[in-house]
Formats: C-alpha cells, structure tokens, sequence
C-alpha cells in the first residue's frame, strides 16, 4: 500500500503500475480535466428505429436486439413503448436508460389519470415531456444515453405527430425520421418516397409497411448491430397495433453463388 | 354519542394528545360527527371488482352538472370515495398518491391494496397523538385490485381500517347498510353492483331529501376497465339511475299497499 | 467500448474479481442456479472454492460476477430491503427481488462493476431468472448466462436448452455447459455449484472437476 500522504491506501506503483484514470471513467475520478462526470458510455445498447407518417397516422419499427459490444446479449427486446392511448415511443441506445425511460412515462400516465375524466397524453405532450427529461439531465453531465422517436397525434390538430429527441436534448420533426445507423441508410431510402406533403397524404397503411420492413431488411444487411427480428407499430387514431416478432423476408443472398476472388 | 358538559371537565381533555378520565379521545369523536354530516359514500367488493359510489350534495345551482368529481384516483388500480370533510380527503388521497409511489419507485410494481392500506392507517392515526394537529374528517373507502384480486378497506378519523364485502359511509349510512346488506356479496358482478349502488344512494338520500344531489359512480374490474380505476360510462349510469328510480317506485307502491 | 472485454478493464487493479462463469435455467418444476468456484486477482487465484450462489430469501437466490466487493455489497442491500418487504407486505416474488436488484445496480452504476443473475421460485409464477448486467437493464428469460466464461457457450446453450425440462436433464445441461465455459476460460474453474429450487425449498450440489470433466 502507498504510504504517500497524497495516495494514502492507494495500490504501490511499483507492485501494480501506474492507476490509469481512462479505465475507469466513472465520477469517483477527480481529474482536473473534467469538473464531474457521471454516465460514462452505454453499455447494453439498442440499434436504429425508424418510422414514417402515412395517410392515417404513424408507423414505427425497431428489432428485438439488445447488444453488449459486439456480442449479441439479448434477442427479445421491446424498444417500441405504448404511452397513452395512441403514442407510440421508439428507443436505442442504453437499454437500462431507455427502461429508466419507460419507468418515468408510466408514472405519467399514473398521475394523468389522477383526472379520473380523461386520458389525455398525446404525443406531443410526452415528446415535450421527454426533451425536458433529456436536457436536464444533460445539464447534470449525467446524460440518459438514448435517441428516441415518438409518434402520434399532436393533441391540438389532430394532425400524425413524429419528432426527434435524443440524449443532449436536440429535438427536430419529419415526415420520415431514424436514429443510429438508420439515419444514414434508411432516411434516404424513405426520403426517396415520401418526397412531398402529398406524398405523406396518399401513402397507404400496406405501402407504408412495404417501405418500413424493407428499410429494416437493408439495416440487416448492413447493420453489425441488427437482427431481423422486429416489432413494427402501426399508429392511427386511438387505435395502436403492435405487431411482435415479424422477420425480414424475400432477402437477397443467392447471388453470392455467383461471386468469385476479389471481384474486378 | 353523549358528550359531557365542558364545564364539568377540564378544558385539556379536548387536547388531541390526552385521554379524557373514562378513556375517550374526543376530538377522534368529533372528527366522526363531521363525517356523520357528510353526504352518504358506499363501496361494494365484487368477485370481479370493485364499485364506489358518492352521494354528491349539491350545495348551488351554478356548479357544472357532472363536474367537480368527488371519487379520486391513488394509483391505476387503486380508487378512493369518502364521506366528511372534503380538504381532508384530498389531502389523504394526495398522501395516499404518494404513498403509492413511492412503492412502486422501490419495487417496480403497483402497492399491493392491502400495503397501501396499512401506510394509510398509520398517516391517519398519527394525527390523533399530537395536540398540534386534529384527526382527518373523513371516512374513506378505499378499494382496488391487486395480484390477490378485489380489496375493499374502509379507514376511519381514529387510523382504524378494516376490510369489508359492502361499506358504507355518512349522513344515510344506516339505511345504506341495511340495503348492502341484503345483496349477495361478494358474488355479485360489478355490472349488477353498479345498479345496486345507485339504488342504494337513492334510498341513502331519502335521510337527506331537502338538499339536490348528484349520483357519482366508479369502477376497477378485469373486463371492462382492465383492472383500471375508472367512471363508469355514461349510459351505464343512466341505466343505473333509471334502475334505481324504478326500484324506488316499487317501494313506494309496497309502502302504501302496506298502508292500505 | 470494446465488446466484452469493458467489465473486466473497469476494475481497479489489484482488485478481486469474480472472472465468472454463472447460469440460471428454468425447469418443469422451479429453477437451478449454477456456478464455478474461481476468484482471481489477476492471474492469482485468490479463493478456489468460492460460492457464488448467494441466498437472498428463503427461495430466491443470486449469481454474482463482477467484482466481488460490488457485488457482496448489492446482496447484502436487496438482502435487508427482502426482509423488511416480508415484514410489511408478506412473500416477495422473484421479480420484486430483481427490481431491487435493478435499482440498485442501475442509479449507482457509476460506482459499479456488477454483472447478477437473480432467479427463484415463488408461488405464483413458479420459476423465473431475471438478467441484470451491468449498466443496471433488466430481462426475463427462461435461462440466463454471464460472466466471462458465458461467451464460449452462448452457442451451446441457445441450441440445447428446451422449456420445462426435468430436474436431471436441466442438471446435466448446467453440468455441461459450465464445464464447456471453465474448460475455455482461465478465470473460471474449480467445482460446479449448483442450487435447486422449487415448491420443496433448496437443494444443493456439487459437483468436481473429476466428475465435470469429460474423459
């Protein structure tokens, strides 16, 4: 042990090398780099989410992994949360965050219902909700790891909701969003078809899954930290389906056979 | 309830903190008369939930109709109706809240009804140790379900509670009692509960005719509300209202053919 | 973050850990817990015979891998929030024992290296294995595997695990599982360690090296 006055207890240098700050990052280092920091890095982590509006309301997909590095620790996660009667709420990122997350919202619904008359969380509300949890706890240098979507109905208009929020409190909507990897592989391809306003209004219900599950097939295909088992939403008017373990189908392999050497 | 004359005492036993001479603490009594006073609350245990209801005193004409709702919710499954001082039970309902989640922050599920309970009894009987406060003025019916199905508690000024199939509360109590106790619980549907109550506050009411009132019911079972705490519907209401009109009808009828 | 190899780097150095190899299964008639005996410093075995199966009610129980600290330290909490729930509310059910377990693990997880299996038998839901890695999530499964030595069978056991197993085939899966993950990991070994429970309460059973080890 270090007799040191000023590393009184610590381990010997001599006996056990030199302590390295970088391992363990947590709070209970003092560096003089960094005044106080508190979550570190995910560690059990969801991968994209994707969803769309379409011509009656939202529609909403995440797969059923939960990974822990590179390995693959779970792979029959919910990230597709009901809030309320028609809201929907999509995670990734850290798993014991976003489950933190569905803790909080259940307790909002508690208290909503304390007005025995209604049930009136919309989307709007708890996507506002949740920018103000993520901020906040942001300016705590205590971050909730997690990029969420939440999709809906804006409670004044009546009109399909879908917005942004994740982990520093950036919020911004769209008629197609993703996060993670699906913000760079599936946003193009759903860009691609919901161009227009009226591209949102008179895309239907069955076009709407065809685009989502075939964005979900090329995460598959390119993602390292995706499965092919995924829970898709479909969001209208007080009426929520939440369809479990559907699996990519129709996938493109055979053409494989075909590929010899390095290829020119 | 006999009260001695307060001449013939020393002022300090009406101190919330100090028995009287033949054991009573009377500000617990008192704080029973105002809940004597209070418009008539009933709670029915069925074998698949649980029914309260509240004879709403109307004390102005302008006062919303079917606003300003009596029964509240503690938790999802858990809902409360009292007789007596209405600050009161809010407050209660407010620590009962609290109450509720602070259980499940510890543990991740709903209070069991019968926790919920026992945490209410020891708040409510504290405040008859301490002659810096006065007992609540409230009788509450509590009832909910749980994992263990249906509870029904009532809790009383002194922090007393205990577990009933039908419990009734305030100015019409008697008569209340006396109809509950005509029903076969607990095997009654909360369906045929909910005509039963209104009946039941209908005749509850005849104790206190001069005044206007409003019939308010709610209800938790598995079918129709998914162990929810909720109101019940509005035509279910109605037809509970029609039942319970019809009912009384028919006593009336009876009555005077008795006369006869 | 590099993949598994995170929990063990965010151990202090010189600190003992439980470099584990730790499953829980559900079976026909409740649940078996399963564990090795090894805790290293280092290189350094520093007890040989360790167990890692740690009671925290009557018919719940724990596998604890991680730093051994932590990980005593957590048990020890849930073990006295257990009692007094008994005290105030009656029987706590195996998910109750896991959700503080989660609370624990999760709003300290800044100070924590704690991987836990929590798995039990109460009557209502008969057996159940709860998941909590570190980080402080929770998942149900029907069995459950961590620790170090876990990742050499993560094949092995999603291929030969099936529902409602019989008390002897669910030991001889434990058995050989364990025995695949101490084989393949430096930092498990020792005996095998094994906790029944069902509606008849606890059994325990040991099995070593001579017996585990294939021929």
């Amino acid at each position: 042990m270090n007799h040191d006055p000023f590393a009184w207890g610590r381990p010997l240098n001599e006996t056990y090398g030199e302590y390295n700050y970088n391992i363990a990052n947590a709070s209970s280092v003092t560096s003089h780099r960094n005044p106080k920091m508190a979550t570190q890095q995910p560690i059990v982590t969801g991968s994209s989410v994707l969803a769309i509006k379409f011509k009656d309301g939202v529609i909403m997909a995440a797969d059923n992994l939960a990974s822990y590095g590179s390995l693959a620790r779970f792979d029959n996660v919910e990230r597709l949360l009901q809030v309320g009667k028609d809201t929907i709420v999509g995670c990734s990122g850290d798993i014991s965050d976003f489950q933190k997350i569905e803790r909080l919202l259940d307790d909002l619904e508690i208290e909503d219902g304390y007005d025995i008359e209604n049930y009136e969380l919309k989307a709007n509300h708890i996507h506002e909700y949740l920018s103000r949890v993520f901020y906040n706890r942001r300016s705590k240098m205590d971050p909730l790891w997690n990029s969420c979507l939440v999709g809906g109905f804006d409670a004044d208009s009546g009109e399909p909701f879908l917005k942004y929020v994740d982990l520093l409190g950036v919020t911004y909507g769209a008629d197609s969003l993703a996060t993670g990897f699906g913000s760079h592989l599936a946003i193009p391809l759903l860009r691609k078809k919901l161009d227009s306003d009226d591209a949102v209004k008179n895309l239907t219900e069955e076009e709407g899954i065809k685009l989502i599950s075939e964005c979900m097939k090329v995460l598959y295909y390119r993602d390292a930290r995706s499965l092919d088992k995924y829970s898709l939403a479909i969001i209208k008017k007080d009426d929520v389906k939440l369809i479990k373990g559907l699996r990519c189908e129709d996938m493109s392999w055979r053409f494989a056979s075909g590929i010899r050497g390095y290829g020119n | 309830m006999m009260l001695p004359p307060l001449s013939f005492l020393p002022i300090f036993i009406d101190f919330n903190c100090i028995f009287s001479p033949d054991g009573r603490n009377f500000q617990v009594e008192y704080a029973t008369k105002a809940v004597e006073n209070g418009g008539t609350s009933i709670g029915i245990k069925c074998k698949d939930g649980i029914v309260l209801a509240v004879e709403k005193v109307v004390n102005s004409k302008l006062l919303v109709p079917g606003k300003n709702k009596k029964i509240q919710t503690i938790d999802r499954h858990v809902g409360v109706c009292y007789s007596g001082l209405i600050p009161d039970g809010r407050h209660l309902v407010n620590r009962g809240r609290d109450e509720a989640q602070s259980y499940k922050s510890l543990y991740k599920e709903p209070i069991l009804v019968p926790s919920l309970i026992d945490r209410l009894g020891i708040y409510v009987q504290n405040y008859t140790c301490y002659n810096s406060v006065r007992p609540f003025g409230v009788s509450a019916i509590v009832g909910g379900i749980d994992d263990n199905g249906p509870h029904l508690y009532m809790i009383e000024p002194s922090g007393v509670y205990w577990g009933y199939n039908g419990a009734a509360t305030g100015k019409g109590r008697q008569a209340a009692k006396s109809e509950l106790e005509k029903l076969d619980l607990p095997n009654l549907t909360t369906r045929e509960a909910v005509k039963e109550a209104a009946k039941i506050i209908y005749a509850a009411h005849e104790s206190n005719k001069d005044k206007d009132f409003e019939l308010e019911i709610s209800w938790i079972n598995y079918e129709d509300t998914k162990g929810r705490h909720e109101s019940i519907p509005e035509e279910l209401l109605k037809e509970a209202i029609e039942y319970a009109a019809a009912q009384s009808d028919e006593e009336e009828s009876s009555d005077e053919e008795m006369e006869e | 973050m590099n993949g598994i190899t995170v929990d063990i780097e965010h151990l202090k150095k010189g600190e003992v850990s439980l470099g584990t190899s730790i499953m829980a299964v559900t079976f026909k008639d409740g649940v078996i817990l399963g564990a090795d005996s090894r805790t290293t410093t280092g290189a350094y075995i520093a007890n040989r015979v360790t167990d890692k199966l740690t009671q925290v009610h009557d018919t719940i129980f724990c596998c604890r891998s991680g730093s051994a600290a932590d990980t005593q330290a957590i048990t020890d909490v849930v073990r006295y929030h257990l009692q007094m729930y008994t005290a105030q509310n009656g029987k706590p059910t195996t998910k109750i024992a896991a959700s503080l377990f989660q609370e624990l693990c999760y709003t300290n997880k800044d100070h924590l290296t704690a991987g836990i299996i929590c798995a039990g038998y109460d009557e209502k839901k008969k057996g159940s294995v709860y998941s909590i890695p570190i980080g402080g999530s929770i998942h149900q499964q029907d069995y459950a595997i961590a620790g170090s030595g876990s990742t050499f069978i993560y094949g092995y056991c999603n291929k030969n695990f099936k529902k409602n197993m019989t008390k002897d085939e669910t030991v001889n899966f434990i058995k050989t599982s364990l025995s695949q993950a101490i084989k393949w990991d430096g930092s498990s070994g020792g005996v095998i360690r094994l906790v029944i429970l069902t509606k008849d309460g606890i059994e325990r059973l040991i099995f070593y090296p001579d017996e585990y080890q294939e021929a």
